[in-house]
């Protein structure tokens, strides 16, 4: 189509809303209510243009110009809504007359007449789009002269949220985006007119995904709770990072401020996160600000703990490993550690001649997938089956699963971004939930939106996956462990076969175990789906291709804590909750252990060093579809805090040696041979790139399947950093045990109850939740870093009570 | 025999033409009219028997023929609307009813609701017949409660004598109508907010494209259209396109229900032929003004006035001719302001009605039309007001002109406009000295 904006010309694929005409064009036009990735509503009336056609007479020649002799432009009688105007062929757009210029400046005057203009103390201020607006298109003047419309300033949508209904400008984008992006319907506007007010029916955002409103609220009008008035914006520093709260390589930005967190916004990663992430990821940085935060190496003296400096601890650590074997040290590493912190680890463990290297947590099976789907394909697939709860688990899958159902493909990109107004896009769209089946051991979330929701037992995923994969294959099938009759199945497997895209995501109770691995594999096979397996922390995929593993599977690190290593260096782990663990910890020779806070493990070292968070560390990591993205630092005062690397560093220097990994820089030499590229020209949309599955021969899966009625359970939030992240706790309640009414009144338990009791012998403090999602004779507790997704055994008639229910009342 | 033109007959237009007969409100007020007993005995349900021993396409043609437009006030021609439905593939379809009359100064609608009710399902009948619609909504005004009330029964008696359900009148065609009453809002007489009204969701217009045809009713094909087409529709039917089209003028054909409000002798709904004269209507019908009148509006309250004056008194009233008056015919709902009413105080009523119908989804509407103009009239009808303040009105309502959402906006701004370029020496008199030229007087106070 060709399209004139002003005196540009260019050609435009059909179905282009004039509004990203006339940003291609590079001309610029105000807007408020289009958002890009969400339906244009032609609400704000901002965008307004002069807008003319050529028409056709009836036999379908152009209507000439008997001055020119070119098609005659019929300007249409009013100003057209740029955003909700799709292009034609030989299309005039005017932006810049007079006319429109006075319409715009019109509209801008309307939107501030109720606007408090209070952007001194607003958080928005610097960085509003109605600032901007209003300095741009607008006369600085106003002759309103009236009392401006009084509302609710401080109205707490939710514990995250605070909403300041006085700034709101009716745009729309947050009652739309919960619609239209996680699709839990929990905000909209309530009276009419001038009235107009945003409000939510009941108390609370009950979704995963409430956070996002604050970063597309086009003034001050949504805040983010952690963050207000902690700062201007112009003071932040923006760091374009990514998340390692998850696996899903989801863009963040994080705002820091005199060597603070104060917030974390969504980056912009088309393929991945688009412009969304979860309430975990935003919410959940306020651990790394906590006073108790360990800012200098520690020494053991008897009972207790002395600062020490770097040289000193690393003097005492060298010394120690001197009087060892080699061989009885362990080396262990959360696994959302960097790849180059992974480099480090192998290298220290080289240098120490010890084969007991992991990183943890880590499921049995492989995390690359012999056919692997990308979220793309995620969200441009016609059939997807998940297996587990992918909205606690991983939520942006979540979300592109969600995408998937409206079945739009991902909009072509222009010189300024996603589209601002996609016109496929409408308020409101049919799903096609029949291409959705979740299975999981309860009720989930994501099955609301699933055409079939199927509810194993516990432990059934393999049995489930087994006798699909007969029904594909034309075997018999146990019939029991379908779920649902044996037609019915034949049709979704037929419908899974005839999909001209079919993924399968595998989440935490199948990586669980090898067993249901294999079979979901097989029926993956069988009916011809790519797969998404998640990964249990952020770089578990990068660190299995890179070989941060074991040298022999009696060697990882369920095996270097059951007594192989008599040395440990545990980063980033806390297995000491766990009695009998902790005992032996107790009695290790040499207990190193490199975290943020004195935890249960720490307390139990030699020496203790402090670490980064993810916020602060440089390097690389891998998300679940196999991208390779940065991770940047922000300006966070940390103390002397170091992240592996820099552990390494002095370890090294005390041996005497300059490992590969002692710093970012040179663990990336290593990374650049061993991948093919050099990481640091990543950028940060991140690179797709295959690597090969964890090496042969080296068995490393767990030696048993695990057992137990109970199921630890993925939450969206890091429960080891909960009690540290206060809003967030506040939003969401204490950790969780989740169990079914009926279940409960044999325990004397009540919703709300704090209890202490043992799961898999380890206690836990939990707040009782009573759910009817919960099937009869399960309880669900959090997966943690040591503790992670899959069964366990909750000792019900253990339960101490702790605090009841009337009581906190 | 060579080529004699025969000469075309006149076209109807006056009630007083010996060929017009009224056929809409034949029955409106006579005792007991509103039963199906009454309906049947005269004629009740013939035409739509007539149209089901037609195809739809036939029917279609019929209305398109006729002329008939829309009279829910936008004037669209209903055949060509009806032409506008997908063709058939299996899913729902519906016929909506408009019976949402909220236009301050329109009322034919209500009389035809409580007192033919059965005019209207008939007319549904037929329109659903034509577009294949096997489902019908009405969509009654909140407050018609009367009507709704009739309208229940109606359905009743209809569902009960096979007229409404499977198989209707005999035949294999199935239609029902779902009854559905609104809650007070105007803004639900907009067709696509009357949908999501229906739907149970926040009644505001929808974005067209999609046009209801493609996606209306829970996003299905959908043909909506005001009472008075679908009763319109059964005369077409029984008595022929041409019958129809012999009445009024050439871009307006048939009868048409005239409404006339404020200071005449007999205010009411009247049938005329379309094209028929205000001074036939104001005066010869509803008794002429009972004092002094300065302007009428012409067709409900978002039509812009026209100064009263013999000139205007024989315009005829219908599409065209309202268009070149720079007004509109909208729903025939001829309002007469009389001459000692202020028209400052007048326009500030339509005003506030507009502002307090603004449904907030539009900027220039939320803040124009129901914040910052109501307060304007506010502030010069407490003479508070200076000549600076008209030109802030008349600027604000220029960039409320054609820049909102839904028509909404412009219903309350062109009938300011209209005030303004008329009446300007009303406002500068308010403004000047403080009070108005015409004083409240009692009849008009709040
Ligand atoms: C603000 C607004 C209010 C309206 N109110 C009504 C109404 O009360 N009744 C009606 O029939 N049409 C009303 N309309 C017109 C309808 O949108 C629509 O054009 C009409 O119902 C179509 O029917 P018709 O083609 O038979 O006229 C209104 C339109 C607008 C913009
Ligand atoms: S709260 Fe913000 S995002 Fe929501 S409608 Fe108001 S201005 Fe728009
Ligand atoms: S003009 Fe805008 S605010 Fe007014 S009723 Fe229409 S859509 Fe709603
Ligand atoms: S009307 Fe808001 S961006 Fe177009």
């Amino acid at each position: 189509m060709r399209v004139k904006v002003n005196d540009r010309e260019l050609e435009l694929a059909p179905g282009t809303s004039v509004i990203d005409a006339v940003f291609a064009a590079g001309y610029d036009v105000p807007y408020f209510c289009s958002q890009a990735y969400m339906s244009p509503i032609g609400a704000c009336r901002m965008c307004l243009a002069r807008i003319g056609a050529p028409r056709k007479d009836r036999d379908g020649n152009w209507l000439v110009d008997d001055a020119t002799g070119e098609p005659k432009v019929f300007f249409f009688p009013t100003m057209m809504a740029t955003c909700t105007t799709v292009v034609m062929e030989g299309m005039v757009v005017d932006t810049l007359s007079k006319e429109v210029k006075d319409a715009q400046r019109g509209m801008v005057e309307f939107t501030l007449i109720n606007h408090p203009l209070d952007c001194p103390v607003c958080d928005k201020g610097g960085a509003c789009e109605l600032q901007d607006r209003a300095y741009e298109y607008g006369t600085g003047r106003s002759r309103f002269v009236f009392d401006k419309r009084h509302q609710e300033k401080h109205h707490p949508l939710s514990e995250l949220i605070t909403l300041d209904r006085e700034r709101c400008i009716h745009c729309k984008r947050c009652v739309r985006y919960f619609e239209e992006v996680p699709g839990d319907e929990v905000l909209d506007f309530i009276e009419r007119g001038g009235h107009t007010y945003i409000g939510t029916l009941e108390e609370g955002l009950p979704s995963n995904f409430t956070g996002n409103i604050t970063d597309i609220c086009p003034v001050g009008a949504l805040l983010d709770a952690t963050s207000r008035f902690r700062g201007r914006n112009w003071e932040y520093d923006h760091t374009f990072t990514t998340s390692l709260d998850d696996a899903s390589g989801s863009a963040i930005v994080i705002d820091a401020r005199t060597g603070r967190i104060e917030r974390i916004k969504s980056g912009i990663n088309p393929e991945v996160n688009k412009s969304w992430i979860d309430d975990g990821i935003r919410f959940g940085h306020e651990y790394a600000g906590d006073p108790e935060r360990l800012r200098r190496p520690l020494l053991r003296r008897g009972d207790a703990f002395e600062e020490a400096s770097w040289d000193e601890a690393a003097a005492f650590i060298s010394e120690r490993l001197g009087g060892l074997s080699g061989k009885d040290v362990g080396i262990a590493i959360r696994a959302d550690a960097t790849l180059e912190e992974g480099v480090a680890a192998r290298a220290l463990a080289e240098l120490i001649g010890t084969g007991q290297v992991d990183h943890a947590p880590r499921h049995g099976p492989s995390l690359v997938p012999v056919h692997g789907a990308t979220l793309q394909d995620l969200a441009t697939a016609t059939a997807v089956i998940v297996l587990g709860d992918v909205t606690e688990e991983l939520p942006a899958l979540d979300l592109r699963i969600k995408d998937a159902l409206k079945g739009v493909s991902p909009p072509p990109l222009f010189a300024h971004g996603v589209p601002i107004a996609d016109l496929r896009l409408k308020e409101r769209m049919p799903r096609a939930r029949e291409r959705l089946t979740v299975v999981a051991p309860y009720r989930v979330g994501l099955m609301q939106h699933a055409g079939r929701p199927v509810v194993v037992p516990v432990g059934g995923e393999a049995a489930w996956l087994q006798a699909m994969t007969d029904v594909a294959n034309g075997t018999d099938p146990d019939e029991g462990a379908l779920g649902m009759g044996r037609a019915e199945a034949q049709g979704l497997v037929r419908q899974w076969r005839e999909a001209s895209k079919a993924v399968m995501v595998v989440g935490g109770f199948v990586l669980a175990s090898a067993k249901a691995t294999d079979a979901a594999a097989a029926l993956a096979k069988a009916v011809g789906a790519s797969q998404l397996l998640v990964p249990p922390m952020a770089n578990g995929r990068g660190l299995e291709i890179t070989q941060v593993l074991p040298s022999h599977a009696r060697y990882d690190y369920r095996g270097m804590l059951a007594g192989s290593a008599k040395a440990l260096l545990l980063s980033g782990l806390d297995p000491a909750r766990d009695p009998a663990t902790a005992a032996r910890l107790g009695a290790c020779e040499l207990l190193v252990v490199h975290d943020l806070f004195l935890t249960d493990t720490a307390k139990l070292a030699h020496v203790v060093l402090p670490g980064k968070s993810g916020y602060e560390k440089d390097g690389t990591t891998v998300s679940l579809e196999g991208r390779f993205l940065p991770v940047r630092a922000a300006p966070v005062d940390n103390g002397e805090a170091e992240d592996l690397t820099g552990v390494v560093k002095v370890l090294g220097e005390a041996f005497g040696k300059r490992l590969e990994g002692r710093s970012v820089r040179s663990a990336r030499r290593v990374l650049r041979k061993e991948l093919g590229f050099d990481p640091a020209e990543l950028d940060r949309l991140g690179l797709l790139h295959d690597l090969p599955r964890r090496r042969s021969g080296v068995s490393v899966g767990p030696r048993q399947e695990a057992t137990g009625a109970a199921l630890r359970v993925p939450t969206m939030v890091r429960p080891e950093y909960l009690a540290r992240n206060p809003r967030l706790r506040a939003a969401l309640g204490d950790l969780a045990l989740r169990l079914h009414p009926a279940d409960a009144a044999g325990h004397d338990l009540h919703d709300g109850d704090e209890v202490r009791v043992p799961v898999d012998g380890a206690p836990w403090r939990l707040r009782i939740v009573l759910s009817e999602a919960v099937p009869r004779g399960v309880c669900l507790v959090p997966a943690t870093p040591d503790a992670p997704v899959g069964r366990a055994h909750v000792a019900l008639e253990q339960v101490v009570h702790e605090r009841r229910a009337l009581e906190v009342a | 025999m060579t080529d004699a033109v025969t000469e075309a007959p006149k076209p109807i237009t006056s009630r007083s033409d010996p060929r017009f007969e009224v056929t809409l409100y034949a029955h409106v007020g006579a005792p007991g009219s509103h039963t199906l007993a009454y309906y049947r005995a005269h004629g009740g349900y013939d035409a739509a028997r007539k149209a089901l021993g037609m195809t739809p396409a036939e029917v279609v043609d019929e209305v398109k023929a006729s002329g008939l437009r829309g009279r829910g006030g936008a004037g669209f021609p209903t055949g060509v609307k009806w032409s506008f439905m997908p063709p058939v593939d299996g899913r729902q379809r519906f016929l909506v009813c408009n019976a949402d009359e909220s236009e301050p100064g329109s009322f034919k609608d209500r009389y035809l609701l409580e007192d033919d009710p059965h005019q209207l399902i008939e007319g549904m009948l037929i329109g659903g017949w034509a577009i294949q619609a096997t489902l019908g909504v009405v969509y009654v005004r909140g407050e018609y409660h009367h009507a709704h009330e009739r309208l229940r029964v109606a359905l009743d008696e209809a569902r009960a004598e096979g007229i409404l359900g499977t198989g209707v009148l005999g035949s294999d065609f199935d239609f029902d109508l779902i009854l559905h009453r609104g809650a007070g809002a105007y803004i639900c007489g907009e067709e696509t907010s009357l949908m999501n009204s229906f739907e149970g969701l926040r009644a505001t217009p929808r974005l067209k494209p999609p046009f209801p045809a493609q996606a209306g009713v829970y996003g299905l094909p959908s043909t909506i259209n005001n009472v008075e087409s679908f009763c319109a529709a059964v005369h077409i039917v029984a008595r022929g396109a041409a019958w129809h089209a012999a009445m009024g003028t050439d871009d307006s054909k048939g009868m048409k229900l005239y409404q006339v409000s404020g200071p005449v002798r007999r205010p009411g709904v009247y049938e005329m032929p379309m094209g028929a004269r205000f001074r036939e209507l104001i005066f010869d019908l509803a008794g002429g003004p009972s004092e002094r009148a300065k302007a009428i509006i012409p067709g409900g309250s978002s039509t812009p006035m026209l100064p009263w004056s013999d000139a205007t008194l024989d315009l005829p009233m219908d599409y065209g001719t309202m268009a070149k008056h720079n007004s509109m015919l909208g729903t025939g709902g001829v309002i007469v302001i009389p001459e000692q009413k202020c028209i400052v105080d007048a326009i500030y009523n339509l005003v506030r009605f507009y502002g307090h119908e603004s449904c907030g989804k539009c900027t220039p509407c939320r803040e124009g039309v129901a914040t910052w103009l109501p307060k304007m009239y506010r502030k010069l009808l407490a003479g508070q007001g200076t000549r600076d303040d008209l030109a802030v009105m008349e600027d604000m309502v220029k960039n409320m002109r054609g820049t909102a959402f839904c028509p909404l906006a412009d219903a309350c701004a062109m009938p300011v406009q209209a005030s303004f370029r008329h009446f300007r020496h009303e406002y500068e008199h308010l403004a000047d000295t403080g009070t108005s030229r015409y004083p409240r007087r009692r009849e008009w106070a709040e």
